[in-house]
């Protein structure tokens, strides 16, 4: 306690901010004077309250050096909790990763070379942090300049070399071992948190370190929370298959959306384990937050299953119409495809079950590429239209980090209309050339009575057939009349070709183990 | 491989044959329609024509066959025509027309059969019980 040298030697930019961080209060403004005194005191108080019976040669030493990290892990350990990412928690994450070097070796070299047998048995006595491997992070005379960072980063090496050469008593320098080094340097901070290993390569690699932990979080929180949601909305266990695969785009398009996603610096412990919470009220955020006609082309799965499912089990067609019309609005093709299909058998449903609804046949789409599969049609409604909006779609994760959407007034959108707008705009875009507005009506106008006939068709076909609902059987035919199936390419075929993965799973029958099939057929 | 082509060869002669029959007929009809319309027809023009009657006869015997197949029978029945008539309006509505004659004929002739198999019913019973009292006697 009596040796503690002075913390106003040499102040640095870092022993400033470290102070400012161990006193300053959270979001108060920073006092630093008073801070710097606050910290002393602090600091003596831990020191004397904790045990340090363990350590014996240079325990008085060490306390005085760990004195001020001490007071730092107790303070960080406390606000641990206040950390996200904040400035302030990217200052501390500097300050304890980022380790302390200098382009002045000696000093250091010298003040700690006798410590270092003991910082070595004590490193291997106590595989977490403790006290003794303060030490290094101490009063080496620091120069850095205004670029911590970016200088703390071309430091490293050096810095690691020369803990190395401390730590192996004087073996000749070594500048490659920098995994050991961030080991044994990072043992410091791991009580604190066991991922901060993985800062300083992801500080020198940011491209590596960035997506995948993340990723892997999400999916199984929202994985969990739209499983949840599903078996809320009493879904037969048969189809508990059907929903995970049917979650899984959602998921891999949320994770995309993520404005929590945390950027490399401020990757924090703390972070990783609440990411499952966030992606979470992320989604939520979305349903409420976002419009309508941002998810509105809902072109995930259950989406598309809900509406057909409203259609069979005749829930009131209202219900559907504001959904459908925004929902046929999409962007990209792909996406557009799965609109198009499941919605030509949404739509072919309810044209079927209530024919007095030109306005849903007009909003169908292209059923050139569709494949509807009965076992869409027999979905268990999924729990409400709340589900609906839950489904941000890939455009909208291009959008949200660019910036926020702003609620602002609605244009108006004619709901007759609006369903097809996209298909126009398609078709605009793959024009290549500008299209007078007249052209875009007229557009509009084949494509809703081609819609219509190819509806009709399908509910025609099901009629013939004697039944009442449309299934691919009917859609077969379609294709077949439109040349599309013929005697060398079947349906299945197309589905392969033309339909994203998932639906492959769900309309061509695979056999599995134990003697199943799925989809049974 | 000679088999084949000759009987590649008969399917050929065999579709000329149809589309100069199709020809033909096409042929008479524009005649009529240009004595009716007092409108001529060019040469050309009734041969695009009988060449597109041609291949939408393909068509529709195709199509035929799936609506058949589709609803689970082997034969193509008049549903399956109606089927394929529903675009227009006029055309479904004279084969629907046309379907009901058929139907009522049809009806109409089964009756007489039942008459008639009736009759011959009492005649057979009756020479029979005569023969059953004769043979009784």
């Amino acid at each position: 306690m009596a040796d503690s040298p002075s913390p106003d030697s040499e102040p640095t930019t870092r022993t400033l901010l470290r102070r400012v961080l161990d006193t300053a209060d959270v979001r108060s403004p920073r006092r630093r004077r008073s801070a710097r005194n606050a910290i002393q005191r602090s600091v003596f108080e831990t020191t004397s309250s904790r045990s340090l019976g363990s350590q014996t040669k240079t325990s008085v030493r060490r306390r005085s050096h760990g004195a001020r990290s001490i007071g730092r892990l107790a303070h960080v350990q406390a606000s641990a909790y206040l950390e996200k990412d904040t400035p302030r928690t990217l200052l501390k994450n500097i300050l304890l990763t980022a380790p302390e070097s200098s382009i002045m070796m000696p000093n250091p070299v010298v003040k700690l070379v006798p410590l270092s047998q003991v910082v070595q048995s004590y490193r291997r006595e106590s595989s977490q942090g403790s006290l003794e491997l303060q030490l290094p992070e101490l009063d080496p005379p620091t120069t850095l300049g205004p670029g911590l960072p970016t200088s703390s980063r071309k430091k490293q090496r050096l810095r690691l070399s020369v803990f190395q050469q401390e730590v192996n008593q004087g073996l000749p320098l070594s500048q490659e071992l920098p995994v050991n080094a961030d080991s044994s340097s990072f043992t410091r901070s791991l009580n604190l948190t066991f991922t901060t290993p993985l800062q300083p390569q992801s500080v020198r690699r940011p491209g590596l370190a960035r997506r995948p932990p993340t990723r892997r979080a999400v999916d199984v929180g929202a994985l969990l929370q739209d499983l949840q949601d599903n078996s809320v909305a009493s879904a037969p266990p048969g189809d508990s298959l059907r929903i995970p695969v049917a979650t899984q785009p959602t998921n891999i398009v949320l994770e995309d959306t993520q404005p929590f996603s945390q950027p490399l610096v401020s990757s924090f412990p703390s972070v990783h384990h609440s990411l499952p919470h966030p992606p979470h009220t992320g989604v939520e955020d979305a349903e409420r937050t976002l419009d309508r006609r941002t998810w509105n082309s809902g072109l995930e799965l259950q989406d598309h299953m809900s509406r057909t499912d409203y259609a069979t089990t005749s829930s009131p067609i209202s219900e559907l119409q504001p959904p459908l019309p925004e929902v046929t609005e999409a962007a990209g093709s792909e996406e557009a495809v799965r609109v198009k299909e499941l919605e030509g058998s949404s739509e072919d449903e309810d044209t079927s079950g209530e024919p007095a609804s030109p306005e849903l046949a007009t909003s169908t789409p292209e059923l050139l590429q569709a494949k509807q599969s009965h076992e869409f049609l027999e979905l268990p409604p999924p729990p409400g239209v709340g589900v609906l909006p839950s489904e941000p779609l890939e455009p909208v994760p291009a959008r949200l980090p660019s910036r926020p959407r702003a609620a602002g007034p609605r244009p108006y959108r004619d709901p007759y209309r609006t369903g097809l707008s996209h298909y126009v705009k398609l078709f605009s875009f793959h024009a290549k050339m500008p299209m007078e507005k007249k052209a875009v009506e007229m557009v509009e106008r084949c494509l809703d009575k081609y819609f219509q006939n190819l509806c009709n068709d399908l509910e025609v076909f099901a009629a013939h057939a004697g039944r009442k609902t449309v299934k691919p059987e009917d859609l077969e035919l379609l294709l077949r009349r439109q040349g599309l199936v013929t005697d060398e390419v079947s349906m299945h075929v197309l589905v392969e070709q033309h339909l994203p993965m998932e639906y492959r799973q769900l309309l061509i029958p695979c056999a599995f183990s134990g003697n199943s099939v799925f989809p049974a057929h | 491989m000679k088999e084949a082509e000759a009987e590649e060869q008969q399917e050929f002669s065999y579709q000329q044959r149809l589309k100069a029959a199709v020809h033909y007929t096409m042929g008479c009809l524009c005649n009529e329609v240009a004595l009716d319309k007092e409108v001529q027809f060019s040469k050309q023009t009734i041969a695009a024509i009988s060449e597109v009657t041609f291949q939408q006869c393909e068509h529709f015997a195709k199509d035929l066959e799936m609506f058949a197949r589709h609803a689970k029978r082997s034969t193509i029945s008049t549903e399956d025509v109606k089927l394929l008539a529903r675009r227009s309006n006029s055309l479904l509505k004279y084969i629907t027309e046309k379907n009901e004659e058929i139907a009522q004929l049809n009806q109409e002739q089964k009756a007489k059969k039942k008459k008639k198999l009736e009759n011959e019913t009492k005649n057979s019973i009756e020479p029979e019980d005569t023969e059953v009292m004769e043979s009784e006697n």
